[in-house]
């Protein structure tokens, strides 16, 4: 181990997990409102919602990621309306995941008695009204291991976006192996930082999760 | 001979793409054998070890769950040839899908074995039962029914996460279709094909796991 090479590569490396916390971070707040969006479509009355919402999560969850990520980036390219790689990836991520968040809402709602639901209309409540005072604070403490679980798979998802060159860690990684070839050094780095990445995930999600319990 | 511009590039390198796809296949079928196995070692390991085993396992689980699938693949790329281990591409990368779902495939069988009512173990104990025999007869056949709906969503995962082996360089799907796409410069409709190939696999593999699940809840 060279731990003068280390000290070098720290500071190129923080560059990169600016680059993939605005990712993940970015990924994770607008999918806990797209999924849920997502959820909501499924259950709808309305059939044409319904068909497309469950054809939208069939169809991302049975197809990879990297080829999400390439047909946003060089689709959109192709048809004039070409976004930068941190944009594309941000958008073939939000796609990716949002199906998946999406999964976890649809097993919340169902999970909620129907009387909940029967309960809130014979009260005259609206739906906006029921969901958001009844449903939804019922619901949440419910899913949130599940949603903590998912956000730890969207950070480590940001590494693909390496795939089109955005300078994440993964990049970092990559160029700096290939320039220097201290392998070791490089990887323990990196390791380190993913852990400690994921790992303050499920910290705050755990935070989350006895917070919300309380007011349960 | 004229074609529609629009699907020609599909019709022509479609052979080829299907080509990719049985690569895609052989590589998760490859992988997914010893996954299972040292998954189900590591959850037998886990509940029936001791402390010292327990411990080493939980600290498996936690790098290989908290890192991403590509820096294991980057990993076996860069840094096992200076250790001395050399590997073709496809027994690397084979390897590397091994150690990462066969993480997730252990909590699968572990949930699975530990969601059996403790009364099943006493019923088995009360009969006279050794440990072997009761989870031969009594607690594997039910766990494993158990395990198998969540089982078959790693393994989709499995699937989808071969595409990865693309970015070091091994051909298959999406190796495939990106060199077809740098060549006829048509990204929506190869990558579509594409799309299509892995749908039909991992979609097939989705349904066979829905179906035990609706066993499962009809002999519940």
């Amino acid at each position: 181990m060279d731990y003068r090479f280390i000290l070098r590569f720290i500071p190129a490396i923080l560059e990169g997990v600016q680059v993939t916390v605005a990712l993940a971070v970015l990924t994770i707040a607008i999918c806990t409102i797209w999924g849920l969006l997502v959820a909501l479509a499924g259950d709808s009355r309305s059939l044409l919602l319904r068909s497309a919402a469950r054809a939208y999560t069939q169809l991302i969850r049975n197809t990879p990621l990297l080829i999400q990520i390439y047909f946003i980036y060089f689709g959109l390219a192709m048809a004039g309306y070409g976004l930068s790689g941190f944009n594309s990836g941000l958008l073939a991520l939000c796609v990716h995941n949002g199906a998946y968040f999406g999964e976890i809402y649809r097993g919340g709602l169902q999970s909620i008695n129907v009387k909940q639901y029967e309960a809130g209309r014979a009260l005259g409540m609206r739906s906006w009204t029921l969901y958001k005072n009844v449903i939804l604070p019922q619901m949440y403490p419910r899913i949130l291991p599940s949603l903590t679980n998912q956000a730890v798979i969207s950070i480590k998802d940001t590494s693909l976006v390496a795939a089109i060159s955005v300078t994440d860690i993964m990049k970092i990684t990559q160029l700096w192996v290939e320039a220097s070839a201290a392998a070791y050094e490089v990887f323990s780095v990196v390791m380190v930082v993913y852990l400690v990445l994921t790992s303050i995930a499920i910290v705050v999600g755990r935070f989350v999760e006895r917070s919300i319990k309380f007011v349960e | 001979m004229t074609m529609d511009p629009l699907t020609y590039p599909v019709l022509t390198s479609f052979p080829y793409l299907l080509k990719g796809a049985g690569m895609t296949l052989l590589m998760a079928a490859t992988a997914i054998v010893p996954s299972t196995i040292l998954g189900f070692a590591l959850a037998f390991l886990h509940i029936f070890g001791g402390s010292a085993i327990r411990t080493v396992i939980l600290v498996y689980l936690f790098v290989v769950r908290g890192v991403p699938l590509l820096v294991l693949i980057f990993f076996m790329y860069y840094v096992l040839p200076y250790a001395g281990i050399d590997l073709t591409p496809f027994w690397g990368v084979v390897l590397v899908l091994t150690v990462y779902f066969s993480a997730f495939m252990s909590e699968v069988f572990r949930a699975g074995i530990e969601s059996l009512p403790k009364a099943q173990w006493d019923a088995g104990k009360g009969l006279g039962m050794r440990r072997g025999l009761m989870l031969r007869t009594i607690i594997l056949p039910q766990a494993l029914l158990l395990s198998i709906p969540p089982y078959i969503n790693i393994c989709v995962g499995l699937v989808k996460g071969t595409s990865l082996a693309s970015i070091v360089g091994l051909w298959e799907l999406t190796q495939a279709s990106r060199e077809v796409l740098e060549r006829t410069l048509a990204p929506v409709q190869i990558l579509l094909g594409a799309a299509a190939l892995y749908f039909i696999m991992c979609y097939t593999l989705a349904r066979l796991g829905q179906y035990v699940e609706r066993v499962n809840l009809r002999s519940r």
